[in-house]
């Protein structure tokens, strides 16, 4: 009976490998460029581990909305446009406040947020127009609404908040411990909901076969909207994360632009396939901070930030050509 | 479909009353381009209400001057889209190339588009070996090429690009020129005919077809013996190219080059297809509709520019109007 138990762990957990290899392989690939970095510097200590783990967050955030949002079968081009539009309204709102107001504005942006992007998953649901479609309407009216709440960079938060994320009332040095809390807390729990939820269990349904989900009797429109929700809250997240790294509000196009297309490459390298249904949030987590390491990394080898966008681009590509070409042997093998 | 399976009196009579709004619906729906033109019409008559020296030749010359660039980048994507791809690197490529043509302004205009138009060849190909061989999401494999083509051509502006960033006189006049006294752009006559091109391609050609039958199943035209990743990769070359020909238009209007020179024509590009009425999921769609959306999006640009509203609701306007029009369209072909 012992035998029977123990080979039967041994399957679950070789099934469980199996199944989050790619999230597993992305967690080394990060322990292993951290390893490198650390013997790539004459220093490597709390201040490094800081500056990562903080600069990290509003990408991270972002993946992991836009991951949840992809694992429900959709695709959120307006994720870095909602990012501008917290950024702004935070900036401007926040500005000379004391902590308590800052944190309320916080909390009610989030939520706010939340439900603004749910309305526009309700808007993908009834209209049939296809979710890269709308949203890319959609972040062109947020990032115009950003740019109108602040016309140009400024505004400001309460110094607190700029510990909360970034571990030091200046947002400069500090220790990790906030910002590691800041990035592991959300990430658990919105991994927990995906996987131990009916809610989240749903988005997974929908996004594997939303047909065969509604046969068997799924409310695919709640679990599509409550993707897009969750998408909306991580992307307010990742602005209030913004204005306490940087202090102010940047309302730039561009920004948004550059955050949406970092979201969707994370999410991809992270293990997430953009047909939905499968991977992992955490792979994702991991994915958002390789590609914010690379630039110190390379900084660190002597490569010029030029060649570092080269080098971005090529290991992402790379990465994908790789996952393909195992599909492809595996597919020609069975 | 699935909602009323017996017609039922009460339906009859009620579709009877609504009979002449349901056969102008019907036809629209049928002939999807009939709407977009009753919008653009609408738009140009705004634009003219809003600034009544729009509707004149200088007017409808300087839309069409801008819609040229936009409608060739826009025909990329509607190649890709057919086939389920997509490019985020067009306008890379488009900058690129604009970069190089520039470059080589010195070495004659003929030289100088030649070697611009390498760089969509190259890229292009790089974009389909990867999606069709390695198969990578097509969404990430441009989004990827896009930062490295950034990345290549910052520090190459550096380097062997060095020097002039100033078109040659020639690709200025087709850029940004015009004859018949100055009423019609030459750019447009290079657009018309790259519209003429690509109609004839997509209906009359068995290469045209094969894009439709990959975008609709991929699977049923690879069984029917089809090479799909050499077609794929094809359109993904054809695709570069007209980056590289709408980059080199588009700089020949402005002049002078930079590295931002085609940066805000990603999404129009994208949105002027979707308006258009191409499926992003691919089988469905033409060019004829995608030269309507590029049309559509400039007078909407030049109106938006009239009112001088500001940038920040210039955007919001643009993405409601994008967002409404993809909405009356879905919801118009669904009925059909």
């Amino acid at each position: 009976m012992i035998t029977t138990v123990r080979s039967a762990g041994v399957a679950l957990w070789r099934t469980g490998l199996a199944r989050n290899t790619w999230t597993l392989g992305v967690w080394l690939l990060l322990s292993v460029l951290l390893i490198w970095y650390a013997t790539l510097i004459p220093v490597f200590g709390q201040f490094q581990v800081t500056s990562i783990s903080k600069n990290s967050l509003p990408l991270v955030y972002l993946a992991i909305g836009q991951a949840i949002i992809v694992i429900a079968g959709g695709i959120d081009l307006s994720l870095g446009a909602l990012l501008l539009l917290t950024n702004a309204l935070a900036a401007r709102l926040m500005d000379d406040q004391p902590f308590a107001m800052v944190l309320f504005i916080a909390i009610v942006l989030i939520a706010g947020l939340g439900i603004l992007n749910a309305l526009v998953g309700y808007v993908i649901s009834v209209s049939r127009v296809p979710d890269i479609v709308v949203t890319l309407a959609t972040g062109y009216i947020w990032s115009g609404f950003a740019l109108w709440i602040l016309p140009s960079p400024g505004g400001g938060t309460a110094p607190e908040f700029r510990w909360l994320f970034t571990g030091a009332q200046s947002g400069i040095g500090g220790t990790y411990v906030m910002p590691i809390l800041m990035m592991a807390v959300p990430a658990i729990l919105v991994f927990l909901l995906s996987r131990h939820t009916r809610i989240g269990l749903s988005i997974y349904a929908i996004g594997s076969d939303s047909v065969a989900s509604r046969l068997a009797g799924l409310d695919v429109r709640r679990a599509k909207i409550s993707s897009y929700a969750i998408g909306g809250a991580m992307a307010a997240l990742a602005g209030l994360a913004t204005v306490a790294l940087t202090g102010t509000g940047d309302p730039r196009f561009s920004v948004g632009a550059n955050a949406t297309l970092n979201s969707v490459a994370a999410v991809v390298l992270g293990g997430v396939a953009l047909v939905g249904g499968t991977g992992l949030v955490l792979g994702v987590v991991a994915a958002g901070v390789i590609l914010i390491m690379l630039n110190p990394i390379l900084s660190a080898m002597g490569i010029d930030p030029n060649n570092a966008q080269i080098i971005q681009g090529l290991l992402i590509a790379g990465v994908m050509m790789v996952g393909g070409l195992v599909t492809l042997l595996r597919e020609r093998s069975a | 479909m699935n909602q009323s399976p017996l017609p039922t009196q009460a339906n009859a009579a009620a579709a009877a009353p609504a009979g002449l709004a349901a056969r102008a619906a019907a036809l629209v729906a049928e002939r999807p381009t009939l709407a977009l033109t009753g919008i653009l019409a609408l738009l140009v008559l705004i634009t003219g209400l809003v600034e009544p020296n729009y509707l004149s030749v200088s007017g409808a010359r300087n839309t069409l001057l801008q819609a040229a660039p936009l409608g060739i980048l826009a025909g990329a994507q509607t190649i890709l889209m057919l086939t389920g791809g997509i490019d985020l690197s067009v306008t890379m490529i488009a900058t690129g190339s604009a970069y190089v043509a520039a470059n080589q302004s010195a070495e004659g205009a003929v030289i100088a588009i030649v070697l611009g138009i390498v760089v969509g060849l190259v890229v292009g190909s790089a974009n389909g070996v990867g999606v069709s061989v390695f198969r990578v999401n097509p969404l990430i494999m441009t989004l990827a090429m896009s930062g490295i083509l950034l990345g290549l051509f910052t520090a190459w502006a550096q380097t062997i690009l060095q020097g002039s960033t100033q078109m040659g006189p020639f690709i200025k006049l087709i850029g940004g020129g015009s004859f018949l006294g100055n009423r019609i752009p030459y750019s447009v006559v290079v657009w018309a005919l790259i519209a003429g091109g690509l109609i004839w391609l997509l209906r009359r050609t068995g290469w045209g077809r094969l894009l439709y039958a990959i975008g609709d199943n991929e699977i049923a035209v690879r069984l029917a013996g089809v090479r799909v990743w050499q077609v794929r990769i094809t359109a993904y070359i054809a695709a570069g190219v007209l980056g590289s020909i709408g980059g080199i238009l588009l700089g020949g209007r402005t002049g002078a080059v930079d590295l931002q020179l085609a940066n805000a024509f990603l999404l129009p590009s994208v949105a002027a297809a979707v308006i258009g009425g191409t499926s992003i999921f691919g089988g469905v769609g033409g060019y004829a509709g995608t030269i309507l959306g590029a049309l559509i999006l400039s007078v909407l640009n030049s109106m938006l520019t009239f009112l001088n509203v500001g940038q920040a609701i210039q955007q919001v306007v643009y993405g409601a109007i994008v967002l409404a029009l993809a909405w009356g369209y879905a919801g118009l072909t669904r009925r059909a």
